[in-house]
């Protein structure tokens, strides 16, 4: 077992002992969510800025389902991923085929549209109010209502999304995205059909946000709008380049950044956007890189002292 | 008009500069407060509709200035970021100073109530709109045609190793065109103020249509965003007229669907 695997595993086991476990179970959610956007942006070198599409989508329909219909957690889980799938399918058709700066500003509009729908659908999504009363059914026998027991639950799908995600990008599937972002023009060449591998990499991602925001859903009983607003798209990829966007860990050191951070200003300062603002701002111009960059960076230069 | 106008100044920002600029509305959102206060403050609109929007270019100058001119070598993640975060702060900045709650501003004396059109009844603020709207397209489209300094700034759109090649200032040219297009998202801001009121979201509402109206109008063509911007007010409208609920979200689907028929948009060529 490797290092890092070990470190992951560690911090699984110790993060309730430290924090509150609903924050525990959150840190975990959002790091599902970064290892998908990771996808695109480290390994196709795709910058979404709509991954809150997907994650909201599948929040908003199993939520509904949970609350109306009393489906178990599992289909809820499976329904999901399908409904992040599927709803990054169709932006992905629309996005693939344009690149750069067109991309991203597509992303964000597509982003914009399904907020709006939510926004304006009050009878389904509650708008501005939210919708509340998801509720997190036992199952077999085991009471997710109890935030340890949820934890372990949700840890748990985080380590499973982690060894998938591993294996899909140590996998063929894997070096031919890498092979796009590092020459689009290659690949292609080569014989690739790139766009229909930049789809792939999106459903891939969606399904991540999909699980991610069932489970966030859950944890919290309500699907807030904020959870297919932009802003929440903005975070992520905030998160992800924090911890450092090359690195298949990167993201997850990035989300227990991002959520332990921002969930000690916020009880701070009501203005605490504000200083997540700041924080932006600082990283992007002091910053560059994220953690897992600087770390390499800190070892790389002891070792090469070491040998002088 | 005003997506128009809106739509102008992010096609000109992200067709100049090659960064996609996600502060431009919350530049919107302080136009409008700027002019409110001024308003307020000065006791006439006339005065503040000049020096609101002229603060806002302020605001864009400083913005380029200190944190997007070092990123041009940078991906555009790390742009995103920035302006992101400068949205953030720029809108909650609005809440610290002028409060959550939204208020309404009213126009100034002259222009309230409405004019009798023969046909229809229209109120007289919507009509300054849209004159001082098609007034400000139609100069900044001279300026942009006509002058030298509008080539210089459209041949930076088309090639700008080419520009910095024949020993203009590319550095400069940026700055101004940043502050340009803040200056017409300011402007929009202060000339919607009094007809949708004042809101600290509503600088993420109008984002999100700036953006469309550039997609469809096609990456980096000036004019076309002011068609795109112009169809699409009409749009919305029409749909306002009768589906109130979904005339934003018809906006996008729309665009969505344009897309699907002309990847490059309404009238892009590339």
């Amino acid at each position: 077992m490797s290092r890092s695997t070990l470190a992951i595993l560690a911090a699984v086991v110790l993060l309730p002992l430290v924090m509150r476990h609903a924050l525990g179970s959150e840190i975990w959610i959002f790091a599902i969510f970064g290892l998908g956007l990771n996808l695109l942006l480290g390994y196709t070198g795709l910058l979404s800025f709509g991954q809150a599409t997907f994650f909201g989508s599948a929040a908003y329909v199993a939520g509904w389902l949970l609350k109306h219909l009393g489906i178990n957690a599992f289909a809820a889980l499976g329904i999901g991923v399908a409904v992040g799938a599927a709803s990054a399918a169709l932006v992905g058709y629309l996005c693939v085929q344009r690149s750069g700066l067109y991309f991203i500003m597509l992303t964000f509009a597509l982003n914009q549209l399904f907020y709006f729908v939510a926004y304006q659908w009050t009878s389904v999504t509650g708008g501005e109010d939210g919708m509340p009363g998801v509720p997190r059914p036992a199952f077999l026998g085991i009471d997710f209502k109890d935030p340890l027991h949820y934890y372990v639950f949700v840890s748990g799908l985080f380590l499973g999304s982690l060894w998938i995600m591993r294996r899909i990008v140590g996998s063929p599937l894997g070096k031919i995205l890498q092979a796009i972002r590092e020459n689009e023009l290659r690949a292609e060449a080569v014989g690739y059909d790139v766009a229909r591998f930049k789809l792939l990499a999106f459903v891939i991602a969606g399904a991540f946000s999909g699980l991610a925001g069932v489970l966030y859903a859950m944890l919290f009983g309500i699907v807030p709008l904020e959870a297919i607003g932009f802003v929440a798209s903005g975070n992520v990829v905030f998160a992800t380049l924090i911890g450092g966007s090359g690195s298949l860990y990167g993201p997850i050191i990035g989300s227990f950044l991002f959520i332990w951070l921002s969930e000690s200003v916020s009880t701070l300062w009501a203005r605490w956007p504000l200083l997540l603002g700041v924080a932006f701002v600082a990283v992007v111009l002091f910053f560059r890189g994220g953690v897992v960059e600087a770390w390499s960076r800190f070892w790389s230069w002891r070792s090469s002292r070491r040998k002088i | 008009m005003l997506y128009a106008l809106m739509g102008l100044g992010l096609a000109l920002i992200t067709g100049v500069l090659n960064i996609p600029n996600f502060a431009h509305g919350a530049l919107f959102a302080v136009g409008a407060y700027l002019l409110a206060s001024a308003a307020n403050g000065i006791g006439n609109f006339w005065i503040a509709l000049v020096v609101a929007p002229i603060g806002v270019a302020v605001l864009g100058l400083v913005i380029e200035y200190a944190g997007v001119r070092r990123l041009y070598a940078a991906g555009h993640d790390y742009q995103l970021l920035l302006t992101f975060g400068l949205a953030l702060i720029l809108s909650e900045s609005i809440i610290l100073v002028w409060g959550p709650v939204g208020y309404s501003h009213l126009p100034p004396p002259i222009l309230r109530g409405g004019l009798d059109l023969g046909f229809t009844f229209y109120p007289k603020y919507r009509l300054f709109v849209m004159a001082a709207g098609g007034l400000l397209i139609l100069l900044t489209s001279l300026f942009l045609e006509k002058t030298r300094y509008g080539a210089i700034l459209r041949a930076g759109i088309e090639n700008k190793e080419m520009v910095s090649l024949l020993g203009i200032d590319i550095h400069r040219l940026f700055t101004v065109a940043f502050a340009l297009g803040a200056y017409l998202a300011g402007i929009a801001g202060a000339l919607t103020a009094p007809i949708r009121g004042l809101s600290p979201q509503m600088g993420a509402d109008m984002l999100g249509i700036a953006y469309v109206v550039v997609v469809l109008g096609g990456l980096g063509n000036l004019l076309g965003a002011i068609g795109a911007g112009l169809l699409i007010g009409i749009a919305q409208s029409i749909v306002a007229a009768y589906w109130t609920e979904a005339s934003t979200a018809v906006i996008f689907a729309v665009m969505a669907v344009v897309l699907l028929v002309r990847p490059q948009g309404l009238f892009g060529i590339r």
